[in-house]
């Protein structure tokens, strides 16, 4: 993610506990922290294929590292062919208005608009 | 007239009497316990026909109650409860009865025994939950409330058709399985696929459930998908065309839901993908399948529901379910963030989550039966259900830029709520057995093995290091206020512009023969006026000379004539 959107300043008291314990999160070092950990799993579930004894159906199943290929290339080819596909698609937001509720807002009567300030 | 008291009375009981309580608390309170009531109904119920009665010569059977009907009746219940906790701050009167007699049409629904009776409870499920959406009481609303309208009610008419059809052929209106032939059964099998959105026919569904209420899409994403769901499989078991419908629908919304920007739309769009997974598990219609679709039902009305609920805390506190306009609610609402986390996770199907337990019945119930592609269909269908529902929900709304809003936590009821559904998400994944105990057939699966739990983590991780990598790499997809192009854009672009383009071709060909037939026509009177009008050839006095000229000119041309 791009970090050049200013993150708004807040007063970490106001948080609620859970929030404030988890701040850390904001802090993009930590987020390399947890690719780092995503890495090191993913590298753990395929040493573990060798670890023990497959029951599979398909002789596909016993490539070890299947299942770590397979969702790896079909989530990678799914994303950059839904990329592709809502170029032909994509529309603005008031294409089908105002029969449509894309470009309405939710009315304003029916929330509960609080904020951690009020 | 029936020996057990059917549950659905109990719901209509309660709509009528709920308008009467003050509204507030003890309204919210009435509203809860019916289902909670009803629930033990359906428990107390012996298996067998019951409530049978006859009306106009036909026999009427109100309750089947067995295992598959049970267990639909009993979801339903604890689906409508947990609704009800999240919509315990909602004071408007229609939404409150609706949302009674809705749930109340479609648990009579799964108990009916026969087709009239099916067919009652199936309109008043389309009726009943029109007005959660047209509760929003916006013009777009309206509209949105009116197209669903048309196809529900579509699918009963279909329905009505399919079963007088189906009286004419066998004489009897029983609801029993049926293989699909003449067009007696085609209509059933049509009306029961509108409901269930195949392929096609699912538009409704996202154009739909998006445009209801806060609490309207968390009740509508539990009934009318599932009740057709169990219509099918009461119906339908075992049909092969279903595992090609199911594959279809398992994969054809992914790619919806990962550009779609409405993040209720997003959960629509995989809602539909998750009853791909139960109509295969239906087309292949052995035990361990059929096992498989109705726990899948009954776990994914849970977690659907969950996701529903926090996403639907978002939009109550920021007014937007918009990827493009949330992220990094997690400071200000972590509860609402887990409580998201845990419905991904169930739906991603991890270990010790409920989808985990009730998916793999039915991959393993497609690949028993040699059906490998499907399989394979199937487990690409569940690492996409990570990507938009596992991460990009809870990742755009929770995480990702920080949107700037510092909305409050969910109200209490809506924790509540969306608490107890995750307990019962992850209750059902770390200890199936109960669940397992009440499916239509035996079990002898065990979901809790070393290779599936490692194969499971093994898919799961990649996938979410492939969002990870694509994400860095600037690749995924950004999140854009936009409305994308599916089905409905036929009925809803296309045909008006085709009524519109053929409708001006017409007019443009009546004015052109019209203006010719007119210009002809004047021509005509113009030709009459010169000839027989006042100055025309044929009125005027004609000196006698002339006359004699004529005849002699005649004479002498049939003179030489003659002579010729």
């Amino acid at each position: 993610m791009s970090s050049e959107m200013k993150t708004p300043e807040t007063d970490p008291s106001k948080l609620p506990w859970l929030g404030r314990k988890l701040l850390w999160l904001d802090n993009t070092r930590n987020v390399g922290h947890i690719i780092y950990a995503l890495l090191i799993l993913c590298a753990g579930l395929v040493a573990a294929d060798f670890m023990y004894h497959k029951h599979s159906y398909l002789d596909i199943e016993d490539i070890p590292g299947f299942y770590a290929a397979f969702g790896f290339l079909m989530c990678a080819a799914l994303i950059v062919c839904a990329r592709v596909l809502r170029v032909i698609l994509k529309r603005d937001e008031d294409y089908y208005s105002p029969k449509d509720i894309a470009s309405e807002a939710y009315p304003e009567e029916q929330l509960s608009r609080e904020t951690i300030n009020d | 007239m029936t020996d057990l008291f059917p549950p659905f009375l109990i719901f209509i009981a309660g709509a009528l009497l709920l308008p009467l309580v003050p509204n507030g608390h003890p309204r919210a309170l009435v509203a809860v316990i019916v289902p909670v009531i009803s629930a033990y109904f359906i428990w107390m119920m012996p298996e067998g026909m019951h409530g049978q009665f006859t009306l106009v010569g036909q026999e009427l059977t109100l309750l089947r109650v067995d295992k598959l009907s049970t267990i639909f009746g009993l979801v339903f219940s604890l689906a409508a409860f947990l609704a009800l906790i999240y919509a315990w701050h909602v004071r408007d009167t229609i939404q409150q009865t609706m949302a009674l007699l809705y749930a109340g049409a479609a648990i009579g629904a799964v108990f009916a025994g026969d087709l009239v009776s099916l067919f009652i409870f199936w309109e008043g499920t389309a009726i009943a939950s029109v007005f959660l959406i047209w509760a929003r009481r916006t013009e777009g609303a309206y509209w949105t409330g009116m197209r669903y309208l048309i196809v529900q009610v579509g699918s009963g008419v279909i329905l009505l058709a399919g079963m007088v059809l189906q009286y004419n052929e066998t004489g009897s209106m029983a609801f029993e399985a049926m293989t699909l032939g003449g067009p007696a059964t085609w209509a059933i099998f049509i009306a029961f696929g509108v409901k269930c959105a195949f392929p096609l026919l699912h538009n409704w569904m996202p154009d739909a459930y998006p445009a209801a209420t806060v609490t309207g899409t968390v009740i509508l994403s539990a009934f009318t998908t599932k009740l057709a769901v169990y219509a099918l499989a009461r119906g339908f078991a075992g049909t092969e065309i279903l595992i090609y419908i199911g594959a279809t629908m398992a994969i054809f919304p992914v790619f919806y839901a990962v550009i779609e920007n409405d993040l209720r739309r997003v959960l629509t769009y995989s809602l539909n993908q998750q009853l791909g997974f139960m109509v295969v598990g239906i087309g292949v219609g052995t035990e361990l399948a059929l096992n498989g679709t109705v726990a899948h039902a009954f776990a994914s009305i849970l977690y659907q529901a969950l996701l529903f609920m926090s996403i639907g805390a978002v939009l109550f506190r920021t007014g937007t379910a918009r990827a493009s306009e949330l992220g990094g609610l997690y400071k200000t609402m972590p509860l609402t963030m887990i409580f998201c986390l845990i419905g991904a996770a169930s739906i991603s199907s991890f270990p010790l989550f409920s989808g985990f337990v009730s998916k793999s019945l039915i991959l393993s119930g497609s690949v028993h039966e040699g059906h490998y592609i499907v399989w394979g269909v199937l487990l690409f269908a569940s690492a996409g259900a990570f990507i938009h529902s596992g991460i990009k929900v809870p990742f755009f709304a929770f995480f990702a830029q920080d949107s700037g809003m510092r909305p409050k936590e969910a109200p209490w009821n809506m924790l509540l709520a969306m608490g107890i559904t995750a307990f019962l998400c992850i209750a059902i994944g770390v200890y199936p057995d109960p669940i397992y105990a009440l499916l239509p057939y035996e079990v002898v699966y065990v979901p809790y093995t070393t290779t599936h739990v490692v194969t499971q983590l093994q898919l799961l991780f990649f996938s979410a290091l492939a969002f990870t990598v694509l994400m860095r790499a600037g690749i995924y997809p950004t999140e854009l206020k936009s409305v994308n192009l599916d089905f409905d854009w036929t009925y809803r672009k296309l045909g008006p512009a085709l009524i519109k383009g053929v409708r001006s071709l017409i007019s443009s060909v009546w004015g052109a023969l019209i203006g010719a037939g007119l210009r002809g026509v004047n021509f005509g009177i113009a030709a009459l006026e010169r000839a027989h009008g006042a100055d025309g050839l044929l009125a005027r006095a004609w000196p006698t000379g002339s006359m004699v000229l004529w005849i002699a000119v005649l004479l002498g041309a049939t003179l030489l004539l003659n002579y010729m």
